[in-house]
This record gives structure tokens, C-alpha cells and sequence, in this order.
């Protein structure tokens, strides 16, 4: 074998060992961080019969502003279209707490939870995803 | 579409980088996990080049995996003789000298025609010329004709040749071979005199072909014209 072809495997090695590690911590943190900031603004919002006040207010910009940054970081590894419905779920979250719409709102939030975690679950290696 | 083209232009390049690396085998050629291989790889790059919601690492990925499972395959079938069996099987004698082996041919899942055909493709067209004939692992037939069928060479009858010798290539198209000259130990200017004074062009773009071999025959052809041998043509 060439010592060129050997250098490029080596290389090829390295990077999908690189790409495991990176896609790991990337995407774990992205989600792990969206559902602690859903469970923040629900921790925020319990009991509460009025969603428009100034901290929930911030807690969910937080949430739009971190969801956007990692979005960017996502994309590179994760098929777009599984990350796209966080994305809508925060948008309409706004919305609904713009709009003081209560139902809505804890639904979205509900969501964005359920979409976190089962993409937690599904990315991760494990035995049931590789079969 | 950018967004496709762009993809498209990456992904054809990394496939491209993983087949110059795997080597230069062509498709006959190939053992069975090889044709896997490409196989997979042809489908696995198509995948992001077409949709655009899969990033281009979810192709790179995989064609990397597979690459350097290729590699960790093909070693150890030239470490183990009994592994390169089990992964490429082992060549099948199909034709032994009391003709046909119908068992063996049951057991490729090949039919006489399939025998026949490649047969044909070597030069014999009748099984009574044929002493051997092996399927190997590629799926190639290989032939060994009967001791009266086989084609006689110089050494047979002890004819005296020459040793053959490879010509190298000075002129390609117009272009002149720079690498070959060393090689063939003449310079520019011999190769330029040398066409204007047989052909009267100063110029090599009209020069389809030139090749001079160690003896010193040089074959000359121009894109308008037919082909010329200079014999004992002196190098420096």
C-alpha cells in the first residue's frame, strides 16, 4: 500500500473519530440546553394565569436566542428536517406567550421537551438505534 | 440549486479521492466484497447531493467507514488464506479433462451457455480444445487448452528474438512529453529538428504521435497524414 493511500486512512480515521466526539457533544448540549430552558420557563409559568410577564418573557428569548446559535452548529451533522420542528415549536412558543394563549403555550413547551428527548434517544449510539 | 451543485462537486471529488485510493481494479476484475463495496458507495453518495436536508457529512461518514473497512478486509485476506476464501470464495475447476462438471457448475449457479460464452471470449470456441477450464473467485473464467491447442511461442522452436522494449512517448497530440525525454535521453530540440526535418512542420501541434523505443526506431504520425518508422534513429 501506497504511503499516501496510508496517510489518508489514518486521516479518515481520525476524522470519524473526530466527527463521533463532536457530534455527540454537540448535539447533546444543543438539546440537553433547549430542554433546560423549557423546563426553566415552565418552572417560571407554573401556576401563573398571565404568560406576558417581563421574565418568562426573557426565559423564552433566551430559549429562541440559544436555540438559534446551536441550530447552526446542528446542521452541519443532523438531518435538517429532524431539527426543524424545535425550531417552529420555539417560534410558535413566542407567539402563544406573546398572545397570553395558556394552553397553547404549555403545549408548545410540552413539545419542544418531547422533540429534545426523543432526539436525545434516537442519536445517541445505542443497541436499539443501530438495529 | 447552488446549494446542489456545490454538494455534487464534493461529493464526486471525495469519491473520487476514495477510488484512487482503493486502487485501480475494474469492475470484472473485482472480488465479490468489492462489488459490494462500490455498489454501496454508488448509492450512499446520492443521497446528499439530491437532498439538501441531509447534511453532506452524513455521505462523507459512511464512505469513509466503508473505505477503511475495505482496507481492514483486504488485510486480513492476505494474512489468512482461510479468510480470503470465506469473503471471495475459492476459484472452481468447471472443465477438467473429462469434460464438464455439472456438480461444480450447480453449485456456481451457472449455466453450459455461461461456460460457453466465456470461453468464446478467450478463443476457444469447442470444449474439446480446452484440457482446464476455472471460474475464479472475480467470476472470470480462466482457460487452459489441451497441450495441442496451445499457441505456439518462440521458445517452443527456439527461434532467436530480440528482447522487446517499451517505446516511450515524445509527442501526445501536440504536446510535447518533457518527463519522457530523460527517459528516452534526447532533449526539446532533437525532437523539434527532428519533425521539421522529416516532416517540414516546425511546430509539434501538428504531431499526432511520436515515439522512439531503445533501439532507436522512432514512429512518427501527423494529425494530417499516415504513420512514419525511422529506423536507427541516433539519440545523444
Amino acid at each position: 500500500m501506497k504511503i499516501f493511500s496510508k496517510i489518508m486512512l489514518v486521516l479518515m480515521f481520525l476524522f470519524l473519530i473526530a466527527i463521533s466526539v463532536t457530534e455527540d457533544l454537540v448535539v447533546t448540549n444543543s438539546l440537553k440546553q433547549a430542554k433546560t430552558d423549557c423546563l426553566y420557563i415552565e418552572a417560571l409559568s407554573e401556576g401563573k394565569e398571565d404568560v406576558r410577564e417581563m421574565d418568562i418573557s426573557l426565559a423564552v428569548d433566551d430559549l429562541e436566542e440559544h436555540w438559534k446559535n446551536n441550530e447552526s452548529g446542528m446542521c452541519y451533522l443532523v438531518n435538517h428536517k429532524n431539527i426543524q420542528e424545535i425550531g417552529t415549536e420555539i417560534s410558535k412558543l413566542k407567539v402563544y406567550q406573546m398572545e397570553n394563549e395558556l394552553s397553547e403555550f404549555y403545549a408548545s413547551l410540552e413539545a419542544i421537551k418531547a422533540y429534545s428527548e426523543s432526539y436525545l434517544h434516537f442519536m445517541g449510539a445505542s443497541l436499539h438505534n443501530v438495529f | 440549486m447552488i446549494t446542489i451543485i456545490i454538494r455534487a462537486v464534493i461529493i464526486y471529488l471525495v469519491v473520487l479521492l476514495l477510488f484512487r485510493i482503493m486502487g485501480k481494479r475494474q469492475l470484472g476484475q473485482m472480488q465479490p466484497f468489492e462489488l459490494v463495496l462500490t455498489l454501496i458507495i454508488a448509492d450512499l453518495a446520492t443521497i446528499p447531493m439530491a437532498e439538501v436536508a441531509v447534511p453532506v457529512l452524513h455521505g462523507i461518514v459512511p464512505l469513509f467507514t466503508l473505505v477503511i473497512l475495505h482496507f481492514v478486509l483486504t488485510f486480513f485476506t492476505r494474512l489468512s488464506t482461510t479468510f480470503s476464501s470465506i469473503l471471495s470464495g475459492k476459484p472452481v475447476i468447471v472443465v477438467n479433462p473429462k469434460g464438464i462438471d455439472y456438480q461444480a457448475m450447480k453449485k456456481l449457479n451457472i449455466t453450459v451457455d455461461d461456460i460457453l460464452e466465456s470461453m468464446r471470449g478467450l478463443g476457444y470456441f469447442s470444449l474439446e480444445q480446452v484440457e482446464y477450464a476455472i471460474m475464479e473467485t472475480n467470476g472470470k473464467l480462466s482457460v487452459m487448452p489441451k497441450a495441442e491447442e496451445s499457441a505456439v511461442v518462440n521458445k517452443t522452436i527456439d527461434a532467436k528474438v530480440e528482447p522487446n522494449v517499451i517505446p516511450i512517448n515524445l509527442v501526445s497530440e501536440g504536446k510535447l512529453m518533457k518527463k519522457n525525454l530523460p527517459v528516452a535521453k534526447v532533449d526539446e530540440n532533437f525532437v523539434l529538428d527532428f519533425v521539421k526535418q522529416k516532416t517540414g512542420k516546425s511546430k509539434l501541434k501538428d504531431v499526432l504521435v511520436m515515439t522512439i523505443d531503445k533501439n532507436g526506431q522512432v514512429f512518427l504520425q501527423l494529425k494530417q497524414g499516415e504513420k512514419q518508422i525511422f529506423e536507427n534513429v541516433r539519440s545523444r
